[in-house]
């Protein structure tokens, strides 16, 4: 099976971290990263998205740091098993809706009907496996 | 030979007023343009300006070499390069800053495949070492042959096509143009390398690493030739003409399979192009990005160890007021 990819996109309002460890963390979650893997180099992961070593650096430091990775000087970055957390207290609640409401609003600024977007959050949602 | 020069300058000259067209279509002086630029009115008056002002050049050039007196030829021929550079490279530059307003950002996103296999060269890499046995060959020969080489020999000839510099028969004077080439190669194998792992996300890196293997064997081929033609004996323009018949067919197909429609262009940020010829982006990793004239890859002049190839070639320049007779 082709190794799973991931996407940055320069002109995205986005910050560059944000994209990769976005991007890794809906395949960590989604299994296509399956503990024991390994991550290629910070260097040449932002040789190939055009982005600073230090920015592949940060993402993978800060899904070391949410358990998913496994992180030592001059390895690669190994995926770690991982068993689904208890739920976190409620703060996490009103952090992801602040963000929710951002993507919602952008969506429906564009025209997309609030039923629609609910939908396909929904899909996405019970679409990821863990 | 003047005659000779005079074609050789018209021949660049050619080409260099067929700049424009040498690039891809969504690119003009080095400015990316949208779609259907090229076919308006400014773009054309752009294009036509810089021709007018390179034909010029190339005219005025020409016709010096063709009529200046015999003793101001040797002089003549070392400043008309420089004019049409020069030339060439001021209209270019006007012409980038006319059209820059016009510029669009290219958007593309970067895709990278999240595996840690090992990054592996194309299978004919060992040919890199080649010229250690064109060297070692030329080495050998001149040594075993050094009661026939002359005592002293011609090194450098001028615009007429006399010798104007010899070298005596001495460990400098034979092996001294070897030793240069042997510097050169090492540099270029550096180069070679830097190319494939230092350009990953570039598409054409295969098709790169191909064209500046030709040249380091062209290269090495050159050196050697030059160095063993103190026997050899070989007409000048030989020695100039065997490495091109190497290299120009590799390069045609280098640059017809570079331009072939379809690849996106590498969406490298405009403000991160100066003049569109430099590039300086302290965020991205890359050592070589693809150019935004012309075709093939230029440096990312905000990365080290580009300055550390850099000084490198500066090195061995240097080097050769130490190692050339």
């Amino acid at each position: 099976m082709a190794p799973p990819r991931i996407k940055f996109d320069p002109s995205s309002l986005v910050p560059a971290v944000r994209q990769i460890e976005d991007s890794l963390r809906i395949l960590l979650v989604d299994g296509q990263l399956a503990p024991g893997t390994s991550l290629p180099s910070v260097r040449r992961l932002a040789m190939e998205l055009g982005v600073h070593f230090n920015t592949v650096a940060e993402a993978y430091r800060l899904l070391a740091s949410e358990g998913w990775l496994e992180l030592a000087h001059g390895k690669p970055a190994v995926v770690m098993p991982r068993s689904v957390p208890p739920t976190p207290d409620a703060s996490w609640a009103e952090e992801f809706r602040e963000r929710l409401r951002g993507l919602a609003a952008q969506l429906r600024s564009k025209g997309i009907p609030a039923d629609q977007i609910a939908a396909e959050l929904r899909a996405v949602a019970e679409g990821i496996s863990r | 030979m003047r005659l000779t020069l005079s074609l050789l300058h018209l021949f660049i000259g050619v080409m260099l007023v067929a700049i424009p067209n040498l690039t891809r279509r969504e690119i003009l002086f080095a400015v990316p343009v949208p779609q259907g630029f090229r076919d308006t009115d400014a773009a054309r008056r752009a294009v036509a300006i810089f021709r007018i002002v390179v034909a010029l050049a190339t005219v005025l050039c020409v016709s010096a070499l063709l009529l200046v007196p015999e003793d101001l030829l040797n002089a003549t021929a070392a400043v008309v390069p420089l004019v049409l550079v020069a030339a060439t490279g001021i209209s270019f530059y006007l012409q980038n800053r006319k059209l820059a307003p016009a510029a669009v950002q290219h958007t593309r996103a970067y895709e990278a495949e999240l595996s840690d296999a090992p990054d592996r060269l194309p299978g004919y890499w060992p040919l890199v070492f080649v010229p250690v046995l064109l060297f070692g060959a030329a080495a050998l020969y001149l040594d075993a042959n050094w009661d026939q080489i002359p005592e002293r020999f011609p090194i450098h000839w001028g615009a007429d096509g006399q010798p104007n510099r010899w070298a005596p028969r001495s460990l400098k004077g034979v092996f001294g143009p070897l030793l240069f080439g042997v510097m050169m190669s090492g540099w270029f194998t550096l180069m070679l390398f830097a190319t494939w792992f230092g350009s990953r996300r570039t598409r054409m890196r295969s098709v790169m690493f191909g064209g500046m293997m030709a040249i380091h064997l062209m290269l090495a081929l050159l050196f050697s030739l030059l160095g063993a033609n103190v026997l050899l004996r070989l007409p000048p323009w030989v020695i100039a003409l065997a490495p091109m018949t190497v290299i120009l067919p590799i390069i045609i197909a280098m640059v017809r399979k570079m331009s072939e429609a379809g690849e996106p262009m590498d969406p490298t940020p405009n403000e991160c192009w100066k003049a569109g010829i430099i590039y300086y982006n302290p965020n991205d990793a890359a050592l070589f990005v693809e150019k935004r004239e012309g075709f093939g890859y230029t440096f990312n002049f905000a990365n080290r160890w580009v300055w550390g190839l850099l000084v490198g070639l500066a090195g061995v320049i240097a080097a050769t007021r130490l190692v050339l007779p």
